[in-house]
């Protein structure tokens, strides 16, 4: 039996499409109704559906032996997993973005405040990479309020069409990391279940190529 | 303050029935190490922070500081308390050392794994090769074993080959870390994007799927021409072989890709993992440069077993069994029942004595609450 953590949501349903798509029967896993757990003996497989952010807490600490999250949660938990398939669903970038007048000037200012769901993702970026220390705010949503209310100059989010940043006269200014969702694997259950494991990364790594000629 | 009423994050109470279980594991251990050679040492459990700077991230050490001002921290594990204390000594080598203690690591969180937890473990010092190597993988083998963990899996490597393999492939500084990274990931994507020869990039894609036994290694060194890589893998083909002498080879498999561990490992690594326990129940493997640090040069491998997380996983695998406590509870007459008391005792029953003067019904119900089997009432006089 191989339990697999989803991200609830879209993602989800792109996932069990694609597990379809591999020869794995996942009707259980499409069962409407309130269940976080959803089990089918015959296929062995059971199916948890978690908030995004706790699938990798789920994987990593063997509650789910695989997990299928976006690439921006694994960086902002940082957890340890064997991440072997990038499944390419929900593509996006992790964006540094803010008034587009500051472009190309992002590094003139000093002690910037920045706004962000992702203040491990910002820290590692900016001290990491860039070598400077900033003042990061942590947010719950609508970032792109922060640079319009001078709460912050700028900020870190995921950017899909930009169209949000555009209309509202923000724009990108640095790319921090191209995102899209990944299989991971309990390090664990990689060794104690790969009779199980080992197959499903190949037919679903099958399923993409074939999806991708 | 309000925090009275707890235990700190990531640190529990060992509960009556499990505490003395743990002991009874800790006792086999003991006996199991004692068997093999090694003697049991005590570390303080609080060592300056310079014995550990060098080896641990500083966040992961609880700190505080000595009369003078100077900075101290908890103990982190049980090989650099060793190899500090080897190194200081001017012993007859190899020597043989084993520990069962409480370790105490700063931001460690759930699914089992605690801040506190128990580990014991050897250190065989002064002594290097391929034979030194294998006997510390039994014993590891053998304390699982030992603790009753018999669905059992253990990955050995060598973190050698890997080095000798970036000489080979030309990896620079830059690549080196992004492919360790990949490759402790399993990160097949990164590696195909790496500006490699077709190759290579298979090449590094085989240890990512490593696994076997002695395959793994002859499908390799036909790609490998770096020495140390080479002999890498000969260390591992070497310990294969000790491992089937002991019966062991059923439970190792070759894992080229287990890199992610402690950087201060200079040889084989190993990881042992089992059921319901998302970590690694054991590890260790040949360290040989850490006793440089404590100025001397000394030869080096050892292993650490977590007896909290092998617990988990007895509980999780139903093989959990609470050790017993007192079968008898005696009361009633006071005289009387100190005498049957002391007399269970000294032929070896565990015996509760009441001491608060329960009628018959009273004690019934008490012995009843507490798992009590056996209940005896003493009338003045007459048992």
């Amino acid at each position: 039996m191989l339990t697999i953590a989803l991200s609830k949501g879209r993602l989800a349903d792109q996932t069990l499409d694609l597990m379809e798509k591999a020869g794995y029967d996942v009707t259980a896993a499409r069962e409407k109704s309130r269940k976080l757990i959803l089990e089918d003996q015959d296929a062995g497989l059971r199916f948890i559906l978690a908030k995004p952010s706790d699938v990798p807490t789920y994987v990593e600490y063997g509650a789910a032996d695989i997990g299928v999250v976006g690439k921006d949660t694994l960086l902002e938990e940082g957890r340890q997993l064997y991440e072997v398939l990038d499944l390419g669903l929900g593509r996006c970038r992790m964006c540094v973005a803010g008034p587009a007048a500051l472009k190309d000037k992002l590094d003139d200012i000093p002690n910037k405040r920045v706004g962000t769901k992702y203040p491990n993702i910002t820290r590692n970026y900016f001290e990491g990479v860039k070598k400077e220390s900033v003042e990061i705010i942590k947010l719950n949503g609508s970032v792109e309020l922060a640079p319009l209310t001078g709460l912050a100059e700028v900020i870190v989010d995921i950017v899909e069409s930009g169209r949000t940043l555009y209309e509202n006269g923000l724009d990108v200014l640095e790319t921090v990391a191209d995102i899209s969702a990944r299989l991971v694997v309990n390090r664990v259950s990689m060794k104690m279940k790969a009779d199980e494991i080992k197959p499903m990364i190949s037919k679903l790594r099958e399923a993409l190529e074939e999806g991708e000629t | 303050m309000g925090n009275k009423y707890y235990t700190p994050d990531g640190f529990t109470d060992q509960l009556p029935g499990v505490c003395a279980f743990k002991r009874e594991l800790e006792a086999r251990l003991r006996n199991l190490f004692l068997m093999n050679g090694y003697d049991e040492i005590e570390t303080p459990g609080i060592e300056y922070f310079d014995v550990y700077k060098s080896f641990v991230a500083e966040e992961e050490l609880y700190k505080f500081t000595d009369g003078k001002g100077r900075l101290l921290c908890t103990r982190y594990d049980g090989t650099i308390p060793v190899a500090r204390y080897a190194a200081g000594r001017n012993d007859t080598l190899p020597i043989r050392l084993s520990y069962i203690e409480n370790m105490y690591r700063a931001g460690q969180i759930g699914g089992g794994k605690q801040s506190g937890f128990t580990q014991a473990g050897i250190e065989l010092l002064g002594a290097s090769g391929s034979k030194s190597d294998a006997e510390v993988l039994a014993l590891a083998i053998k304390s699982a074993l030992e603790l009753g963990l018999t669905d059992l899996q253990v990955s050995v490597g060598q973190v050698q080959f890997f080095k000798g393999l970036s000489r080979q492939l030309g990896l620079s500084g830059e690549t080196i870390a992004k492919v360790k990274a990949a490759i402790s990931n399993r990160d097949s994507v990164t590696i195909e994007k790496l500006d490699l020869s077709r190759e290579d990039k298979d090449t590094l894609l085989m240890i990512t799927e490593s696994g076997g036994t002695y395959d793994t290694i002859d499908n390799m060194l036909p790609r490998v021409t770096d020495e140390g890589a080479k002999a890498a893998l000969g260390n591992i083909k070497e310990i294969l072989d000790i491992m089937e002498r002991y019966g062991y080879l059923k439970y190792v498999s070759v894992d080229l890709g287990l890199i992610e561990s402690i950087d201060y490992y200079t040889g084989m690594v190993f990881k042992g993992y089992t059921y319901e326990v998302g970590f690694p129940v054991f590890g260790g493997g040949r360290y040989d440069d850490v006793s440089k640090t404590f100025g001397k040069d000394m030869a080096a491998v050892g292993f650490s077993i977590s007896l909290t997380l092998a617990i988990t996983a007895l509980m999780r695998q139903d093989k959990f069994t609470p050790a017993a406590g007192a079968t008898v509870i005696v009361g009633g007459d006071f005289e009387t029942a100190i005498a049957t008391a002391e007399a269970l005792r000294a032929e070896g029953t565990a015996a509760v004595l009441d001491t608060t003067g329960m009628t018959e019904e009273e004690l019934d119900t008490y012995a009843k609450a507490r798992g009590i089997e056996t209940i005896m009432y003493m009338n003045g006089g007459e048992a």
